[in-house]
């Protein structure tokens, strides 16, 4: 299923637990429609070649006396009801109504949109969220105002990047500080509007394999120089150096391709000038948390970073943050 | 009556020609008002078009002359330039184009002939309701040239983005409650005229299906407006009364708490309910009129009467009602619980019912017809593929689960276009096509006709076809620069061909913008009844004098009474008796 991950212009990739339904869904629906349209369209195209204007040829008054279109009606109707009852109502019922059980198990985040970027908030291993206070909000160093010296906040994580465990319980509390945002992770079929006086969950859980490791490997892809443009490789990086005839290396390992058209335009130039007849990329990070609202002048640059993990790995992020935290104000202590 | 309108001659030109009470004089200034709007409207989309496909590059020629607020020194568009594009074109589109085209132009032209009345039932009423339009759309574009620029939170205004937006959105309040006060002045006339003045004998189910939709979209007008008037006068006390209808507690814009501003306590979702339950009905007057030209162009080419005309006339008023028991589909995303989105994805899917039967009822039409193939059928027999695909896409959005995925995507953009733009703007295409001879005793050309018709169909499938892609691939609407996101960047391509084919788009009306001029004054001369129609208003002398008919109609059979069998004609016009 991985190795098939990669963005094209279908579906993105599929990583969630709940995410095949969905797709599954549109895709009935799409086979139905296109059958309809199938349908009529012959009819469509039969009468408009059969029954054209020409000498000898004449309408006829008596109006049609055929069933058959209320026999099409009807089955379209029972087929929506079945679309409706059968595979739509399942998925949002537990979409909405079956949230995994509190407990260990679960990893629980508080995310707050805010112009034009997300907050992640993580109560660390008590389990508990610490106290915010809109007083004590900082827009450059703490933008939820998360309250430090609060004992439940003391093992508190705050990220501008999305960390998740896969294979885990994921149970997000959305909320916005100003406007209506979206919250929305495309390749996990999540979306979830955040609004300013309400905080709404939702829950879902990341496919066991889908870790950011496994899936940068996979949609690693050999590109033809001459047909590269730099916007739609702009994010991603090279797996391997290249280097000009001089072998001077113009493209590192992992350095991105530059975040200007010019710039991008004409490294793609100097690589294909020296000999170069393709590039090995992969995307920087292969997934994005985006806003889904518009939300005000930047609200297309409104995009977090969403970094998967297997469990013990996400743990020991958790304490990194928490070190480096703790680290940092005691540094600033004795300055 | 007749004696005061036989004076009409002395009228001076002003009194005759622009502040006139005649309903035709008043439906040619919305029409001619509203394709000015609709062109306006498609250029803004086309500047937005350049900055998709080339995001961040210089808009060509015409990028330095736009003003500081939309773009910078070197004529790249700015974020919220793109955003006040955006709502500007939706807002336009649909109440500056499209509504008063189809509803002001065409049924004040048609509607008031084809029951056979001398004129509206409230002239004045009638002029006072262009008046008023005209007025709200010098405000909408006064916007573009306040500080800040034009309204830029999207033609759905949420708050409460809308409520700390710049000035732009309050000149675009006081824009649309002088809209929706003009689209009640205009629906309380079609209601009573139709009423009040249908010609004798003229019955309920001999009206033709044109009059049918107008009085079934005059009551969405009528019922739908007045909540969204309220919403934007209260968004205007937010905005400049430092009210909190729309402004929950707490609210902390860029670092700063709002509470000294606003009490807060109000909610955000209070305006999407009121706002959609004007819109939602606002898609169904976006289509019923389109569909009423489309019933008059198809039996008049097919040389038979409509098929299940009954049908059509029930489903009209079933989607009329209907279409106020949908609006919350728009908000499956707000976190919306079951029950509630369970009534609503009924409902949508319920309405499509006889949406699906209305098309079919058009499809079946043609069969056993003799299809003639003038510009107007053409336009006329697109609409419906092209509506069909619409309307079938609108299904994964009615249902909650899909929508998950396809909510806020360029799938939506791609899906209601299609319903407005090769379905509603065709059919009104096919309109003016259609019409043209009664207003101006001119016939349109033909060939030129053609020429716009074929590249037109061609280059708007090339621009929303495309988007169900980009749409699927997960890339969002409204959005400035869609590379920004890695899919987004993934599927640019496609997203350069829509544009081109917008641009093409744009190409492609230049054959109808040289017809149209040039037919007002050489088209070919034209008796009453070119199209050997049977329906009232072809009864009356092309142009139609003021006070319409030369003797008044009465009415002896229903609308559509094509290729009768043993007549001498193959048509029988609603107000003669037919000999064998
Ligand atoms: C025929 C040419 C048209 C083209 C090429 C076109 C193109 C577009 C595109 C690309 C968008 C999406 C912009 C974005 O999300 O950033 C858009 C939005 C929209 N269009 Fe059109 N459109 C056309 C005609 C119409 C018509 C006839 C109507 C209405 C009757 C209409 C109503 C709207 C509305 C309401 C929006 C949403 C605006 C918003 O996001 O607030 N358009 N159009
Ligand atoms: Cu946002
Ligand atoms: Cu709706």
């Amino acid at each position: 299923m991985l190795a098939e991950s990669t963005y094209g212009a279908w579906f993105p990739p599929m990583l969630s637990e709940h995410g095949g339904e969905i797709d599954h869904l549109i895709s009935v629906v799409h086979w139905f429609m296109l059958a309809l349209f199938v349908g009529w369209g012959i009819f469509f195209v039969y009468c408009l070649v059969r029954f054209r204007q020409r000498g000898g040829h004449k309408a006829v008054y008596n109006p049609v006396k055929g069933k058959i279109s209320k026999y099409v009606e009807i089955a379209v109707g029972v087929f929506e009801a079945f679309l409706l009852v059968g595979l739509s109502m399942p998925v949002w019922d537990w979409y909405k109504n079956e949230p995994p059980d509190a407990g260990a198990d679960r990893c629980e985040i508080r995310v707050v949109g805010e112009q034009f970027q997300w907050n992640f908030h993580y109560p660390g291993p008590d389990g508990k969220f610490g106290r915010t206070d809109a007083a004590l909000i900082d827009t450059a160093t703490n933008p939820l105002g998360i309250d430090w010296e609060n004992e439940d906040a003391k093992d508190d994580v705050f990220s501008q990047e999305m960390h998740l465990p896969v294979g885990k319980d994921i149970y997000v509390r959305i909320t916005s500080k100003d406007v209506i945002h979206s919250f929305a992770i495309p390749t996990m079929r999540v979306k979830q509007d955040s609004i300013p006086g309400m905080e709404i969950p939702v829950w879902f859980k990341v496919k066991k394999d889908a870790t950011t490791a496994k899936l940068k490997e996979s949609m690693t892809q050999t590109y033809p120089i001459d047909k590269i443009k730099w916007r739609r490789i702009r994010h991603h990086v090279a797996v391997e150096d290249y280097q000009d005839r001089s072998g001077q290396v113009v493209l590192a390992k992992g350095a991105p391709l530059g975040n200007n058209l010019e710039q991008g335009e004409k490294l793609i130039n100097t690589l294909r000038e020296s000999g170069h007849t393709e590039l090995v990329l992969q995307p920087a990070n292969p997934l994005e948390v985006i806003c889904a609202q518009l939300c005000g002048n930047n609200h297309y640059t409104m995009k977090a970073q969403l970094i998967t993990h297997e469990p013990a790995d996400f743990d020991a992020w958790v304490q990194e943050m928490i070190e480096d935290r703790t680290a940092g104000s005691e540094m600033f202590e004795d300055f | 009556m007749s004696a005061e309108h036989h004076h009409e001659h002395d009228l001076p030109f002003w009194r005759k020609y622009v502040f006139s009470v005649d309903h035709k004089v008043i439906g040619v200034q919305y029409t001619v008002t509203g394709l000015l709007f609709l062109f306006f409207g498609f250029c803004l989309m086309m500047i937005m078009r350049w900055q998709l496909a080339y995001p961040l590059e210089a808009i060509p020629v015409i990028g330095t002359w736009l003003s500081q607020s939309m773009v910078d020194a070197d004529g790249v568009l700015i974020g919220d330039g793109y955003n006040a594009l955006g709502a500007m074109h939706g807002t336009i589109m649909v109440f500056l184009g499209v509504v008063p085209l189809a509803v002001g132009g065409f049924g004040n032209f048609v509607l008031p002939l084809q029951v056979g009345a001398p004129d509206m039932a409230f002239p004045k009423l009638n002029m006072a309701s262009y008046w008023v339009y005209l007025v709200g759309g010098i405000v909408m574009l006064i916007g573009f040239f306040v500080p800040g620029g034009a309204a830029n939170s999207g033609w759905t205004s949420y708050t409460p983005l809308a409520n700390i937006a710049t000035t732009g959105q309050t000149v675009w309040l006081f824009g649309m409650v002088l809209l929706i006060t003009s689209s009640l002045l205009g629906s309380v006339n079609f209601i009573v005229t139709t009423v009040q003045l249908r010609a004798k004998g003229l019955s309920f189910f001999r009206l033709p299906f044109f009059v049918w939709a107008q009085f079934v979209t005059s009551f969405l007008l009528l019922l739908a407006f007045p909540p969204l008037e309220a919403a934007g006068v209260l968004q205007l006390m937010d905005r400049l009364a430092d009210t909190s209808f729309f402004m929950p507690t707490g609210l902390v814009v860029s670092g700063e708490l709002q509470e000294s501003i606003y009490s807060g306590g109000g909610s955000p979702l209070l305006w999407q309910h009121l706002f959609w339950f004007l819109a939602h009905p606002e898609v169904y007057v976006l289509i019923l009129p389109a569909m009423g030209i489309l019933g008059e162009v198809i039996a008049c080419n097919t040389r038979k009467p409509l098929w299940g005309y009954k049908s059509l006339v029930y489903s009209a008023i079933f989607l009329g009602f209907m279409s106020f028991i949908v609006w919350a589909h728009h908000m499956f995303m707000t976190g919306m619980g079951t029950t509630l989105s369970t009534f609503f994805q009924a409902t949508t899917m319920i309405i499509s019912v006889p949406s699906v039967i209305i098309l079919t009822c058009f499809i079946i039409s043609l069969w056993n017809a003799s299809i003639r193939y003038n510009t107007p059928m053409l336009f006329a027999l697109a609409f419906l593929p092209m509506f069909a695909i619409g309307g079938l896409t609108g299904l994964p959005l009615g249902l909650t689960a899909s929508d998950i995925h396809l909510h806020d995507t360029y799938y939506v953009i791609g899906h209601f276009h299609y319903v407005v733009a090769p379905g509603t703007i065709f059919a009104l295409f096919a309109g003016v096509y259609h019409w043209f001879p009664k207003v101006t005793g001119r016939k349109m050309s033909e060939f030129m006709g053609k020429l716009h018709f074929w590249p037109s169909f061609v280059f708007i499938n090339a621009v929303f076809m495309p988007m169900f892609f980009v749409g699927m691939a997960g890339v969002l609407r409204r959005q400035f620069d869609q590379t920004e996101q890695l899919q987004g960047a993934v599927v640019h391509g496609l997203t350069i061909m829509s544009s081109w084919g917008a641009w093409g788009l744009g190409l492609a009306q230049i054959p109808f913008i040289i017809n149209f001029f040039w037919s007002i004054r050489k088209g070919e001369k034209v008796g009453d009844n070119p199209w050997e129609a049977t329906t009232l208003e072809w009864a009356a002398p092309s142009p139609p004098p003021h006070g319409n008919f030369e003797t008044v109609p009465v009415v002896h059979c229903g609308p559509y009474e094509y290729s009768v069998p043993e007549k001498k004609t193959d048509y029988c016009p609603q107000n003669v008796v037919m000999e064998a």
